[in-house]
């Protein structure tokens, strides 16, 4: 039973490997990669599924006890992620064949693709801190291909940013651990929860803590070091950019949920604080490159940011509210995100311009596609019945439990700007004179269904949110007793 | 119970199916058919008197979100309001919307409108409440946009959306608020936590959040600029949404919360002034206005700036007041509108300065708009509900002082201006009145219009002239409506059981009536002599207004923004990295030292000696110099060989550590990088080292990379003396040959405790050569092409 941990990491691995191998006959590696993706998806269903109702699984890697060896988590928070993701993945390689080019194609995307996934899955479900750095190695690795794929000028251009700020924080992130291995002498997360609570010099683990904040802050574009995110996600192939967009920051946020609940709250008047005051400043800033926009992609990627702020906020917040808005936050957002990246690849093909001043009355000739995007965008702003406004409502919540009156005025702020940056967009693009796109869907159509696919699941984490959401509220509690974590992982037995 | 509610809905999902034949049938009928039945059912609640029907529904429980409806007074008079009204706009949209239009998208906005509205008159959960109240925005936004290709249009229905969802927001923040004082999600729970929420310390922000959300939706100063240019929408839209139901939904919002509030001080003052603010200044800008529509949309805003003043009193005859001009509202206003639609359907304009003498060519219109609109002016005569309620407003203004007591001077001098002011903002209330109704039917006529103006077919006057009984029967027999309708309405809101009230029209000689004489003599007086008085508006407002406020606020949000975040987010690498070094080196530092952190009494370094350390240092010595000269080397080819020093300088180190090892592999990675380097040293770019650069650039620079080394080296110390725990490595010594079968404790940990690492490290380096090989097949294709 415990080997089916290993799951979420070996079916995209295995995937990856395989589709690899057909790349010269493109109609194989297009009818794999789809029913792989399913696979994957079904599994993962199954395996959330069961870890939700069963409880957690925990492997030992090569049956090395933990904390000597690496084990890998399959908790309800990790689950619950590695589902999401392979939703996202089938989306993704449903709307690739009409977007990317036959030659990009063949040219290993989709072994990219599952690479990719191998990477994030693995930093969703690893208990181990060295092993969380050598997972985001994979998907960085795997992100520096898929964001040169195709090679054009401005996606090198761009794309030179993003891998060497990601250097950089890769390397502070490997020093981070060393120190954190200095004081604490494990890597093993339960076991470095278990010492830190024991320990009696707090300051020491909160620094080096801290450098481990700005590493997976810097992943999670939190203010101010997100400036390289915007423009380098939108270079890309919209495909590329809505896993970009759905996936990578949100594995920065996973690692700052995982290791600050778990591990390094031993200071909580100075951690909660940076959460809450870098979380209020992300979303301001953000919500403002937003409205700065005239490009549709640009709008969207910009839209990545208050999210995170949101989620940081409601980690600072610390109680049961603030937690589990932040993971059903990170959950919705993640679709949501994913499916507004693919809709404005398709609106920027449509109309031959990402320019939303250059547009006008597309609604004529796309309407599911614009209220599609009309529906994002009430998404994003957190209106009922729709995902976002279940999180932002815990979040709400959870920020006056803790008497945070600032922090709920500015997402409550944050959020109009929100709706204000995609309707203006949906109004200039949709509405007005004009007939941009005039001509039939065609290839378009099937990009149109795949975030469709996506909105379904936006629209069910809104509308049936009690599905998830009572989980949720239990991990928000596991979460704030790490215990639970430790005795799972240790067993006491060391 | 559920099903009336839910049914708008449902039928919305059945629109697009009933507007695929909308050539037999105009969809309408689908609309009017929903909403008539929906009235008749709420209806026949009323009259068997069954009223606290309830009805409970699960949705999300663990966030408090229910389904739960109830009808009490309150909830059944807007129930029947929305769906009257609701069901007269939509007969009177079949004859004023051809067929040409996109019905479908119509009447399904317009019953997800309907459908909403039930839903925050009847629901008893808060955040179910919310819901709906957001989607009376959203479908507002659709309606007011429906000719979206008309910029007006779409800009009135963007400024609409934002200015409603704002006050939608604090009204989440409002709402969960009290779930936290009281614990509660359900309303009527609330209620009965009065005095908790009353002591709590969040009562400030609750009042403020709530009266913004009241404010914003009803259009009360200042957020009454969306309404005026909501009226882009059309005229049944503005009809039903714009004076009759939605613009009404900040009210019961407030008379929901009465109960609670009534008793505060600083709700009366809060809510008594901005209303009275609203009434004057809504009926003052009406006077100015040339379009008909704005005429009653100002009208509109200083209409419910009137009915919160009085929820603003709190006192019994006050609130009775209310919910009666509410109604009466409701009636005369609906028909002014659909007069209105009648007037532009015909004549093809709105504007008063070109409409004129109309009496004689659409005397039914003209008979309507007399009815309706000298009822709104509150004429004294005994056919126009509009004088009762006006006369019930200047009752419970003139009685406030006698009724309350406040124990802060303000309050109680407010209490004694609020007649006076009541009057003051009904006499331009009255001119309006005239002005609308004298300035489109008696006077000049414009020759174009007189070809082709006439009454309308039978159709689209059923409507108004319904609407227009309604204020005809409502001031004759205005006992039955109290009785039945309003005061059961009344009692919801007070929150216990009011005493019987009866309407007349004749009380005597009575303040109220002395009021309203006072009114029509200064009315008339201001009407007749609006031309000498008209440039006031020139000094008030002048240049003051909401909407340049607005449109500079949109503007900032375009442009402004753009500056700021041009300047952040430059595209400059230099600059990105300036920023997130610094700040992590800053705050970083800030914490070691901030907690006490930086403690190295337990160090354990090797001691420096000095013939025995020598080696090392010179080591040290070499590799620092070479680190430096790699920044300062103008010569790529410098720059790599110096750059390969450091790392043959950190084997030399491991060889003197007594890792071999390590220093072999050290050893051969600074080897290839350095071959491959030189390998494609031909493709690499010159360097561009700007040697002009400026000095104090070169110092801010200088001075960030010193601090983040700094940082690091100092955390790196305080790290290393800090060794809180013993390490797990024993267990590796221990076990690496016994378990593991090798000798090497480093190979095994890599290829057997830590394998999956290695695993996937391997994983890494096949990537990348995936992708450098995609990457240069990929780019070599591109540039064949």
């Amino acid at each position: 039973m415990t080997n089916l941990a290993i799951l979420p990491i070996l079916i995209p691995f295995l995937s990856g490997v395989l589709v690899a191998f057909t790349h010269n006959r493109l109609g194989l590696t297009r009818t794999l990669a789809m029913l792989l993706a399913i696979v994957h998806l079904i599994t993962m269903g199954f395996l959330s599924f069961h870890v939700l109702t069963e409880g957690s699984i925990v492997l030992e890697a090569g049956d090395w006890i933990a904390p000597y060896g690496i084990v890998l988590v399959l908790d309800p928070l990790s689950a619950l992620l590695v589902l999401t993701t392979s939703i996202i993945l089938v989306a993704a390689v449903w709307y690739a064949p009409s977007s990317v080019s036959e030659e990009q194609e063949s040219f290993y995307f989709y072994a990219f693709v599952f690479l990719l996934i191998t990477g994030v899955s693995g930093a969703f479900i690893t208990g181990d801190l060295f092993n969380l750095f050598v997972f985001f190695e994979v998907l960085l690795m795997a992100s520096y291909a898929l964001i040169t794929h195709g090679g054009k000028k401005v996606q090198l251009r761009e794309s030179i940013k993003y891998v060497l700020i990601n250097l950089f924080s890769s390397m502070l992130f490997v020093t981070t651990v060393s120190y954190v291995y200095a004081v604490l002498g494990t890597v093993n997360m339960a076991q470095l929860a278990e010492r830190a609570a024991a320990s009696d010099s707090p300051g020491i683990i909160t620094t080096v803590a801290i450098l481990l904040f700005f590493v997976f802050a810097t992943k999670g574009a939190a203010f101010p070091l997100y400036y390289w995110l915007p423009r380098s996600y939108i270079v890309p192939n919209p495909v590329i950019s809505a896993l970009f967009g759905a996936l990578l920051t949100k594995v920065g946020v996973y690692s700052l949920i995982r290791t600050f609940t778990l591990i390094f709250h031993q200071q909580p008047e100075i951690i909660d604080n940076l959460f809450i005051w870098v979380g209020n400043l992300t979303m301001l800033f953000g919500v403002l490159g937003a409205l700065a926009s005239r490009n549709i992609k640009l709008i969207v990627a910009y839209n990545i940011i208050p999210a995170i702020g949101f989620m940081l906020v409601g980690i600072g917040m610390f109680n049961i509210d603030g937690l589990s808005g932040s993971i059903y936050y990170l959950l919705q957002d993640m679709i949501i995100k994913a499916a507004l990246f693919l809709l404005a690849g398709t609106i920027a093909s449509l109309a031959g311009t990402a320019d939303i001043n250059k547009m006008g009355g597309m609604i004529r000739s796309h309407p599911m596609l614009g209220w599609m995007f009309f529906i994002g965008g009430l998404v994003l702003a957190g209106v009922p019945p729709f995902s976002g406004f279940i999180g932002k409502l815990l979040l709400v919540r959870g920020a006056f439990e803790k008497g945070e009156t600032v922090t709920v005025i500015i997402m409550l702020i944050t959020s109009l700007l929100i709706l204000l940056s995609i309707v203006r967009a949906f109004i200039r693009v949709f509405w007005g004179e004009g007939n941009t796109g005039a001509e039939p869907a065609g290839k378009h159509g099937s990009q149109i269904f795949s975030a469709g696919f996506l909105m379904l699941f936006t629209v069910f984490l809104g509308i049936g949110a009690e599905a998830i959401l009572p989980s949720v509220q239990q991990i928000a509690d596991y979460l704030l007793e790490p215990q639970t974590y430790i005795e799972l992982v240790l067993k006491g037995d060391h | 119970m559920i099903f009336a509610i839910l049914m708008p809905f449902i039928i919305a999902m059945c629109i697009p199916f009933i507007a695929r034949f909308k050539s037999k049938i105009h969809t309408g009928y689908a609309v009017f058919a929903t909403a008539l039945s929906i009235f008749i059912y709420f209806l026949t609640l009323l009259v068997s008197g069954e009223t606290d029907i309830f009805y409970h529904y699960s949705w999300i429980p663990s966030l408090g979100l229910d389904l739960t409806f109830y009808t009490d007074g309150l909830a059944l008079f807007f129930a029947l309001l929305i769906s009257g009204i609701g069901a007269l706009v939509a007969f009177y949209s079949v004859h004023y919307l051809s067929k040409n239009e996109r019905l479908g998208h119509f009447y399904v906005y317009l019953l997800l409108f309907m459908g909403a509205m039930l839903g925050i008159v009847t629901s008893d959960n808060i955040y179910a409440l919310y819901s709906f109240w957001e989607l009376t925005s959203v479908s507002s936004f659709l309606l007011i946009s429906f000719w979206f290709t008309k910029k007006a249009s779409t800009d009135g229905a963007l400024k609409s959306l934002l200015i409603t969802v704002l006050g939608g927001f604090s009204l989440l923040g409002a709402l969960v608020l009290l779930q936290i004082v009281t614990g509660s999600t359900s309303i009527r729970t609330i209620l009965s936590e009065g005095s908790l929420i009353l002591s709590s310390d969040w009562f400030p922000l609750i009042i403020v959040l709530l009266l913004l959300a009241a404010c914003t939706k009803s259009a009360q100063f200042p957020f009454h600029i969306w309404l005026p240019d909501a009226m882009e929408a059309p005229t049944p839209v503005s009809a039903y949404l714009h004076s009759a139901t939605m613009v009404k939904a900040g009210l019961f919002l407030l008379l929901r919360f009465t109960p609670v509030f009534r008793e505060s001080e600083s709700f009366f003052i809060a809510v008594s002034v901005i209303g009275l603010l609203t009434l004057f200044w809504g009926s003052y800008m009406a006077v100015r206005q040339t379009d008909l529509k704005g005429i009653l949309a100002y009208s509109t805003i200083s209409q419910l700036g009137m009915i919160m003043s009085m929820i603003g009193y709190g006192t019994e005859a006050a609130l009775f007041a209310a919910m009666f001009h509410i109604l009466n509202h409701a009636t005369f206003k609906g028909s002014l509108f659909m007069a209105v639609g009648i007037i532009d359907h015909e004549t093809g304009t709105r504007n008063i300065r070109k409409l004129g003498g109309l009496w004689k060519l659409m005397p039914v219109t003209g008979i309507i708009s007399v009815l309706a609109s000298f009822s709104m002016a509150g004429v004294p005569l005994p056919i126009l509900n509009g004088f009762l309620s006006k006369e019930e407003f200047f009752t419970s203004s003139w009685e406030l002082a006698h009724t309350r007591t406040f124990s802060t001077g303000f309050a109680d001098v407010l209490m004694h201006v609020v007649p006076y002011a009541a009057v003051a903002g009904s006499i331009f209330t009255f001119v309006y009145s005239m002005y609308f109704f004298f300035g489109t039917f008696t006077g000049k006529r414009d020759k174009d219009i007189a070809e082709k103006a006439h009454d309308p077919n039978f159709g689209m006057l059923i409507s108004p002239i319904l609407l227009v009984c309604g204020v005809v029967i409502i001031s004759i027999f205005p006992n039955w409506f109290s009785h039945h309708l309003l005061h059961p309405a009344a009692n919801a809101v007070y929150g216990e059981a009011l005493k019987e009230h009866h309407i007349h029209f004749w009380h005597g000689f009575t303040p109220a009536l002395v009021m309203s004489l006072i009114v029509v003599i200064l009315g008339t007086a201001f009407y007749l002599t609006r031309k000498y008085w008209a440039g006031l508006y020139q000094v008030l407002p002048g240049k003051l207004s909401g909407n340049a406020v607005y449109r500079a606020l949109l503007t900032v949000s375009e442009k402004q923004t753009k500056t700021v975040n041009d300047r952040l987010v430059n595209g400059s690498l230099r600059q990105y990295n300036m920023v997130i070094i610094s700040v992590i080196s800053v705050v970083t530092l800030a914490i070691l030292f901030g907690t006490n952190a930086f403690d190295l009494t337990n160090i354990d370094v090797s001691p420096v000696t000095l013939p025995g350390s020598l080696p090392e240092l010179a080591v040290a010595l070499i590799m620092i110099t070479a680190a430096i000269g790699t920044t300062v080397s103008e010569k790529k080819l410098t720059a790599i060989i110096i750059l390969g020093v450091v790392g043959y300088g950190l084997s030399i180190l491991f060889v003197l550590f007594r890792a071999p090892d390590l220093a072999l592999t050290q050893l051969s990675i600074e080897t290839i990088t350095v071959v491959l380097f030189l390998l494609c040293f031909r493709h690499l770019p010159e360097m561009e080292r700007d040697i002009k650069e400026k000095l104090s650039k070169k110092v801010t620079n200088i001075i960030i990379a010193a601090v983040c080394g700094l940082m690091m080296t100092l955390v790196g110390l305080a790290a290393y003396s800090q060794r809180l725990f013993p390490s797990i490595s024993d267990y590796f010594v221990k076990y690496s040959y016994k378990l593991g079968g090798g000798d090497n404790i480093v190979n095994v940990i890599l290829v057997d405790f830590r394998g999956l690492d290695t695993l996937f490290e391997i994983t890494v380096l096949a990537i990348a050569a995936l992708g450098i090989y995609s990457l240069i097949k990929l780019r070599h294709k591109g540039e064949d092409r």
